[in-house]
Parts: C-alpha cells; sequence; structure tokens
C-alpha cells in the first residue's frame, strides 16, 4: 500500500480525532487488512502518512496482541485458554489442533496457512471451551472432533480478499 | 516542572507535620527535597518536560485526596496536609518496589551500576528488604547492544521511560519508544536498528537503573574503586561541564555532572565529549620528553629538557616566537606572555592560532547572552555554523527553546541536523549578507532575542558581520552569542594574544630563531603549506604537545604534555563563562601540563615567578586583565563566571579578509565534532567518527565528471590534496562542502590564516594519487 492510498483512507477520519495520535491504530488496522501482518515498510508507510516517528508506530503496534509484526499464516486460529474454556478442556483442544497442524504448540504452519495461537478470554464463555478464527465469530461449545472439520474446512476455502484480524 | 514559569505566589503547605513553603507550581516532590524529606523517585527529572509518574515510586498520602498521589506530578497547594511517611505510605512504597523488583534480576553483584544506583539505593532505604515472590522471573537474552555504544539489558529495566523521554523530547529523535506491554515491555529501536545520535550517552546517565550501561564502560570498575571529579569539556568551545572516573590514574569514564551547570549544559553532554577520553591512550601519545643533539635523538628527562631549552631562550642574540594551539588554557597563555615578557629586549612574541576575526569586532560588543536565556527567549536565529555538529550540545539547547515557543531560524550555508526543528533559510555560501532582510523579519517585534552567531562564516563574511551587528544593535532586548570555531580562543582574546599571522610574517622575514608551540602543529592548519616552508628557516622549533605532530620530527626538543582532562586551568566558553578544569587523571608519567614547563622556564631563565599554581597564577591575571577583574578560583565556583568583553587590541586590529581568493567552487568548512582529531584517537568512537571529505550537490558533481564514489583532487591557493568524496542533494551548487578535522587529512591546510573566503578547484583525481 503507497502513502497516497493510506492518505485517502484517513482523510475522512482525520477530522474525527482531536489528537492525530489517534490515527495510528485505523492505519495499522488497514493496512494489516490488505497484507495480513505489519512488515516494517508497512510500518513505515504508516509513520509517512500519520506524520509520526516509525519507532512510534511500531511501539503501538506491538502493544496489541492482535496487530503482527512478525508473519502469520492465512488463517490465525486463536484458541481461548480463559478460566471457562480452561475448566472445560482448551487444553486439550488446544494440543488437538497442533498435532493435527503439526505444530509444536504455539506457531504457524510451514505450508502457511494457519497460525495457532493461546488467547485471553474472547467473550463467549457460554460457548467455552471455544475459538475464533481471525476475527469472526466465536465458534464453540467444541469437541477435539469439531476443531479437525473446522480446520479441513479452513484449508478448502479461499485466501480472504481482506485479512481482517 | 522546573523549567516552567514560576508565578511570584507562594503557598504554605504541611508535609510530615513540618509547616513547608513553596512557590506555586512546583511539584510535592521537590517542595519536600527543598526541607531535606526525601521522597523516593526514578521516573521524575524535571530536565525531561513535565512529569509522567510513570513508575509510581513517590505515592504520598495527601488528605482529603482519594487514593495516594503521585508527589511528582501533583503541585502544592494552600493547606495541603501531606504524608510520607505513614503508615499508608510506606506499605505503598513496600508494595511499588516489590513489584518494580519483581522481574528484576538482582543481578547487582555483576551490574555496573551497582554501587551507584538509584533502585539499589532506594530498595535498601525504603524497600520491604525480602519478596514474597516465588514465580520464576522473566528472563531476555543480555545485553543486547542498542547501539555499538550503548547496551541494554531488559530484565533490569523497570520501565520509567526517562531514555525514551529524552530520546523523543529532548535529543527529538524519536527513535527510542517502549515495544510490547506489561511485564514484557521494552526498550526499543524501530526494528531493532542501532540507535544512532549524537548525544545516546546521556540515556546511560539518566538510566536509574542498570538496563543502559556503557559498552566502553562495561566491567572497567566498581564505585568504591574510582573517584570522580568535576571538570569541564575541551571537545568544543561550549564548554559543557562533565564528571571524570579514574582509577589507577586512567580515565575510565565521562559523564554528565550529577549537579549540572543550568546556564551552560544543564547536564547533557554530546557522545564526543563522553567516549573520547580512549584517545589519553592512544598510540600517538608522547611519553616523555626528546632531545635532539650533538649525540642524536634520545628520550631525555624533562628536567634536563628544559634545562636546554632554558639555555636557548637565555641566548640575548635569539628572537623566540611562542604559538598557542587549542585547547590551551588562560593561565598557559598569561604565563606565555610573562615568559615572553621576561625573556626581555622585545625578542619574544606570543601569537594564537585560530581565526583573527578582524571584522568581528562590532559583533563581539554587543550585549552577550547565556546559553539558558535561550529558554525564555521569544526568537532564536541562528547565523551561520551549524551548532549541531559543531557544537552539539547548543542543539539541545536551541531544540528546548523552541518548546518553550520561541521561533527558531537557520540562515547558512549548512545543511543541519537541526534543520527540523526551525525555519531554515539556506543561502548561497559566501552570501550570508544577502539574507539580512529576511533576519531582519525574523527579529521583527521580538523583545528577548537571542542571535547565535558563527565565528568562521561572519570572520568570512566582513560585509555580513557588520549588518548583523548593527541588525541586533537595533533591536531591543536582543542578545549575541558567538559559536566560536577554538576552544582557546574567547580566553587567548580576552588575553589580548593577537592571532598568528604577524609570526608567521616574522618567520618569513627571517626574524625569528626559536619556536615554541603549545598545543598546536601550525603545518596541519590554515595555510600549513606556507606554515611548512616557513619552518625550514628557523633554527630551533620547541614542541610542546600531547600527541605525536607534523612538527615533532622537527623539532629540537619535544616537551610531552598533559591534556586537559588532566591539568588544571582556566578555559573561557564561547558564551564568555569562564569555568575550571580540574585534573581527573594523569595518564602520561613523564608529561606535564603547559602552565607547568612555562613557570619552571621561566624560573631557569634566572626570573622568579610568584605563581607555584594555576590558581596563583589566574588571580595574577584577573588583576592585569580586565576582562578578569575581580575574579579568582573561589570566585568560578563550580558554576563559572562569565568575563566581561574586551575590545580588540591594536595587535589584533586589521583589515578584514576581503573577496574570496582563487577559483572554482567556493568552499564552504565544516568542524564536525565526531570528525575532530580525538574522536579519530579514540578507539570507542570508530562507529561515529566523522572522516575528512569534500561534498557536492549531485548536480555539481555531475558538471565536475567526477562519480559519487570517487576521490577527489581538490586545489586551493593554499594547497591541494586527495579527498574521498560524498555527494548529496542537501548540499549547495556552486561550492564545496570541505569536512575537516581529521588529523591524518589535516584538510585544513587548504584554507587561508586570514579566516577569509576561499575557492577550490575540485576535479578527479589521477589514478596515482588514490593509490597514494
Amino acid at each position: 500500500m503507497t502513502v497516497h492510498e493510506l492518505d485517502e483512507f484517513l482523510a475522512p477520519l482525520r477530522p474525527q480525532y482531536a489528537d492525530p495520535r489517534s490515527l495510528i491504530l485505523p492505519a495499522l488496522k488497514h493496512v494489516q487488512e490488505e497484507t495480513g501482518w505489519l512488515p516494517p515498510d508497512a510500518m513505515a508507510t504508516v509513520a509517512e502518512a500519520t506524520g509520526f516517528s516509525q519507532a512510534y508506530v511500531e511501539s503501538i503496534a506491538t502493544f496489541y496482541d492482535r496487530l503482527y509484526v512478525e508473519p502469520v499464516g492465512r488463517r490465525v486460529i486463536n484458541v481461548c485458554v480463559t478460566l471457562s474454556c480452561m475448566l472445560r478442556g482448551s487444553d486439550e483442544i488446544f494440543e488437538h489442533i497442533a498435532d493435527y497442524l503439526g505444530l509444536d504448540g504455539e506457531g504457524t504452519t510451514d505450508d502457511g496457512m494457519f497460525t495457532l495461537h493461546k488467547v485471553q478470554c474472547i467473550g463467549a464463555c457460554d460457548r467455552a471451551p471455544c475459538l475464533q478464527v481471525d476475527a469472526g465469530e466465536q465458534i464453540g461449545p467444541l469437541e477435539p472432533a469439531d476443531a479437525t472439520c473446522l480446520i479441513d474446512d479452513l484449508r478448502d476455502e479461499p485466501a480472504p480478499a481482506r485479512y481482517c484480524r | 516542572m522546573a523549567d516552567q514559569g514560576q508565578s511570584p505566589d507562594i503557598v504554605t503547605l504541611t508535609i510530615n507535620g513540618r509547616q513547608v513553603t513553596a512557590p506555586k507550581g512546583t511539584m510535592l516532590v521537590d517542595a519536600a527535597k527543598a526541607v531535606d524529606i526525601e521522597i523516593p523517585i526514578f521516573c521524575y527529572e524535571p530536565r525531561l518536560g513535565p512529569p509522567v509518574g510513570a513508575c509510581r515510586m513517590c505515592l504520598v498520602e495527601v488528605e482529603g485526596m482519594r487514593g495516594l498521589q503521585t508527589a511528582c506530578s501533583t503541585p502544592v497547594a494552600d493547606d495541603m496536609v501531606v504524608q510520607t511517611e505513614s503508615e499508608v505510605a510506606k506499605d505503598a512504597q513496600d508494595g511499588v518496589l516489590e513489584l518494580l523488583l519483581a522481574n528484576h534480576p538482582l543481578d547487582c553483584p555483576v551490574c555496573d551500576k551497582g554501587g551507584e544506583c538509584p533502585l539499589q539505593d532506594r530498595t535498601f532505604r525504603f524497600g520491604p528488604g525480602e519478596t514474597r515472590t516465588l514465580e520464576p522471573k522473566l528472563h531476555f537474552p543480555k545485553p543486547l547492544d542498542l547501539s555499538p555504544l550503548v547496551a541494554l539489558d531488559r530484565e533490569r529495566c523497570i520501565a520509567c521511560y526517562r531514555c525514551v523521554r529524552f530520546s523523543q523530547d529532548v535529543a527529538e529523535d524519536g527513535q527510542l519508544t517502549f515495544q510490547e506491554r506489561g511485564d514484557h515491555t521494552e526498550i526499543a529501536t524501530f526494528s531493532g536498528d542501532p540507535y544512532e545520535g549524537r548525544f545516546t550517552g546521556n540515556t546511560i546517565d539518566l538510566c536509574p537503573v542498570g538496563a543502559l550501561t556503557s559498552n566502553p564502560y562495561r566491567f572497567v570498575s566498581r564505585p568504591w574503586d574510582i573517584k570522580n571529579t568535576p571538570s569541564v569539556c575541551a571537545g568544543c568551545s561550549m564548554g559543557c561541564n562533565l564528571e571524570v572516573t579514574e582509577r589507577d590514574n586512567e580515565v575510565k569514564r565521562l559523564t554528565g555532572r550529577p549537579d549540572p551547570n543550568m546556564a551552560v549544559e544543564e547536564g547533557w553532554i554530546c557522545d564526543r565529549g563522553r567516549w573520547g577520553y580512549p584517545a589519553l591512550r592512544s598510540a600517538d601519545r608522547i611519553p616523555h620528553a626528546v632531545l635532539v643533539d650533538q649525540v642524536g635523538r634520545r628520550g631525555v628527562l624533562l628536567e634536563r629538557a628544559l634545562a636546554e631549552v632554558a639555555g636557548m631562550l637565555i641566548n640575548r642574540d635569539l628572537r623566540i616566537g611562542v604559538l598557542l594551539g587549542d585547547p590551551v588554557t588562560v593561565e598557559t597563555g598569561f604565563l606565555a606572555q610573562e615568559l615572553a615578557e621576561r625573556v626581555g629586549d622585545g625578542r619574544a612574541m606570543v601569537r594564537r592560532t585560530g581565526i583573527p576575526g578582524h571584522g568581528l569586532g562590532p559583533l563581539r560588543a554587543l550585549p552577550g547572552a547565556q546559553m539558558d536565556e535561550l529558554d525564555a527567549a521569544d526568537v532564536v536565529l541562528v547565523v551561520g555554523g551549524d551548532p549541531a555538529s559543531q557544537q552539539p550540545v547548543a542543539e539541545l539547547r536551541i531544540r528546548k527553546a523552541r518548546r518553550h515557543g520561541a521561533r527558531v531560524s537557520m540562515v547558512g550555508p549548512r545543511p543541519s541536523a537541526l534543520d527540523d526543528a526551525c525555519e531554515v533559510l539556506r543561502t548561497t555560501p559566501g552570501h550570508l549578507v544577502d539574507a539580512i532582510d529576511v533576519m531582519r523579519d525574523r527579529l521583527l517585534g521580538s523583545s528577548r532575542a537571542v542571535v547565535l552567531w558563527d565565528e568562521a562564516d561572519l570572520a568570512a563574511e566582513p560585509a555580513a558581520a557588520a549588518a548583523l551587528a548593527e541588525l541586533v544593535a537595533a533591536t531591543p532586548g536582543a542578545r549575541a552569542l558567538e559559536m566560536c570555531a577554538d576552544v582557546s580562543g574567547p580566553g587567548l582574546r580576552a588575553l589580548g594574544i593577537p592571532a598568528a599571522g604577524g609570526l608567521l610574517q616574522a618567520i618569513e622575514a627571517g626574524h625569528i630563531d626559536v619556536l615554541v608551540t603549545i598545543a598546536c602543529d601550525p603545518t596541519a592548519g590554515p595555510e600549513g603549506t606556507r606554515w611548512a616552508t616557513a619552518l625550514e628557516g628557523v633554527g630551533t622549533i620547541i614542541e610542546m604537545g600531547a600527541y605525536v605532530s607534523g612538527l615533532t620530527d622537527r623539532a629540537t626538543v619535544v616537551l610531552p604534555l598533559l591534556t586537559p582532562l588532566e591539568e588544571e586551568g582556566v578555559l573561557v566558553s564561547m558564551a564568555g563563562r569562564a569555568q575550571r578544569l580540574r585534573p581527573g587523571a594523569r595518564e602520561c608519567e613523564g608529561a606535564a601540563a603547559a602552565w607547568e614547563l612555562l613557570v619552571a622556564l621561566t624560573h631557569r631563565l634566572g626570573r622568579a615567578v610568584p605563581d607555584r599554581t594555576p590558581s596563583q597564577a589566574f588571580s595574577r591575571l584577573a588583576q592585569r586583565h580586565s576582562a578578569f577583574a575581580g575574579l579568582d578560583y573561589g570566585a568560578l565556583g563550580t558554576e563559572g563566571a562569565v568575563i566581561a568583553p574586551v575590545e580588540a587590541t591594536g595587535a589584533d586590529a586589521g583589515t578584514a579578509p576581503a573577496q574570496p581568493a582563487g577559483d572554482g567552487l567556493l568552499v564552504v568548512p565544516c568542524r564536525p565534532v565526531f570528525g575532530d582529531a580525538d574522536a579519530f584517537r579514540s578507539d570507542a568512537l570508530e562507529p561515529v567518527r566523522e572522516p575528512a571529505r569534500v561534498c557536492l550537490a549531485p548536480a555539481e558533481a555531475e558538471r565536475l565528471g567526477v562519480r559519487t564514489d570517487a576521490r577527489v583532487h581538490v586545489r586551493t591557493p593554499h594547497g591541494e590534496m586527495v579527498l574521498p568524496l560524498e555527494v548529496g542533494s542537501r548540499y549547495h551548487e556552486g561550492a564545496a562542502y570541505l569536512v575537516m578535522g581529521d588529523p591524518g587529512t589535516a584538510a585544513e591546510r587548504l584554507l587561508p590564516m586570514d579566516g577569509g573566503a576561499v575557492r577550490a578547484v575540485v576535479g578527479v583525481a589521477a589514478r596515482q594519487e588514490v593509490s597514494a
């Protein structure tokens, strides 16, 4: 994405914020939707479009878990490991998915299809244990077999046009 | 915030049962400190701007306020009742320290900060004594090189934000930030790039724990094995106060002063000043006296060499020239004058290197400013020069002036690191005078303007100097501040010592038999080639110097000198502030201070000198020279004192340089302190040195047919040499920017002694020149 394109996206937002620092977050999200993660040159583009230093933009990006400064797979699977889900077996779900994807804990598959993360509460304790694919609906309650099916379905899906994470 | 305008209103409050008065706007922590009540702090540092309350260490109980308050960011108010040692406050301090230490590795025995660490001290004084944490601590690989000079240990960091605030709000380089959050917070630069800058070392001084440490000082010494001495940096004319750390007779470290001189450097020092000290141990240090006689060339004891020199000086047939270089103290200048007087018969003349400065009289006669007056200035105008590279700490003061609301403008031919902080008017080289209308416009309506003017640039353009002096004089409330090209200049001028032109003419006329040089090598300075030829006609050269120079092999007697970090004396800063050097260490056993050698020589001439110490010499020179009237070492104290302005003496009068000499491109001389001799002698500064080179605009390089990575041949009427080329769009067409300082190149030789403008023919270097 060019600085100019990002500027066009930010133009209608500028009057909404009293402090121009507030533009950094929507700008980062917008760039990540296109590239899936935030490589250094994407953060440099955000820095230029918003007028802040690259270091400051990176400090914002690293603050938020859902802004990825390391490459991630085509889909990011977030397994909730907070209390309700854990009590209902989310650790087993996580292990099962990791085994199925051939991962040793958190990480990205070699084919670049999936990234598996443990996350804190995603607000669906009534459906524990649950997970979330990118920023989609929470899915649960899950049995290990459900998770395997889900991954098979995701594998067949085409890459999303925009990465909403 | 200490730099806020203090209102005259005084409020009365109670702290720990004591009645305390403080000016309105004072923060609780400062009001308490004023009556010797210590409230523990880590992040509070008024020099970094408004308080941020990041570390939570300063929690106190204020009656009527809900919860505990951070004393660093709570201003005093009338009838406030504050408890800093109540049960609740103590409990909070305990709790904060316990949490700050939750992931701190407590590796004090192997930490460079151990023994002089605020975290250690406050944990002992205010902390809980033992931890209740059972969980394993977070670990990071350590240390990480934040830059080649600064090491980062992420485990020790308590996230106080001091270094980040310095980078963001003082140096304004925007490089340091915090990444991640919570217990994973770490100091970082963008993509892990090295932290580049000219002030990076200040983050080490600021760090209240052992997270940021100096790589060159790593594991070098323990606080109980060292001695700290306050002194002054002789790296540029700014005159920053610093602290010299000595161990085993070696300078191990230089830091900013814990009690900063707020009128000069505010505690900040540049990296060139901080890490220049390894130069004291460089291979080209002169270790002992050398004498050439019938026996040959050999090392001798200082006593023997002095006797030899005295024997020469006493010979009534010999005419003597004394040339003072840079940096030398005012005591050295004064005692050289005395020596010349005592030699008698008008046989001796004393001169100094540096710019004669004819035509600068009116500018020097303007009301002068101190650096701290920039804080309250409404307009700051920088005319010529580049403080960011020549007097780096001045850059920080100018940036601060801008943050305080001053309109900052820079007029001159050079690109500068300050360009982002001011309105820039890039003038055609040699045409500062054309911008005088813009300068007038900038000063219009100001009432507290400070005009910083560059000695070298305005000496080269007398018409601009005259116009600027007139303009500043006509602006109500405006003050001037000279940015001097050399460190000794202001002090030696105050003693009435003229520039070296007359001495060179006397040498060329065959009127000098013995030349004594003190801390200088004129063959490496302006018109060096002419000097070298002229010196062939001088029978005897006596060199007093700390480092081997072009004269050392030629000299009959070489007397090793101590450097400013090792000697006592007074240097006068560019703002006219006389400040004391105090000997921090004595690295070279065989060497002596120039003042000692001069006193010893005068004695050997059979004339009693009343001075046994620099202090006595200074008191006596203060009686004889009006600029220093009423001053002595006691009066200088730790802050220094501003000397009175002096009028140019008859010997210093002369005609100002006229039109630029020679053909080709106008030379824009650049003297970055990171490219000076000590920067090249200090191995610590290797990653940040600025090499000597010629810089051209792309169009100019194309016109001359030189490739961007080429070496070019440069010729002025005063000499020629081959230099590396840098091509950049920041440079003006029609000019050759000559970056000087590197002693191996001595590019200063291409310049005229009168400080005037000069032109250079730049062309492709022949193949054999490049390989040579």
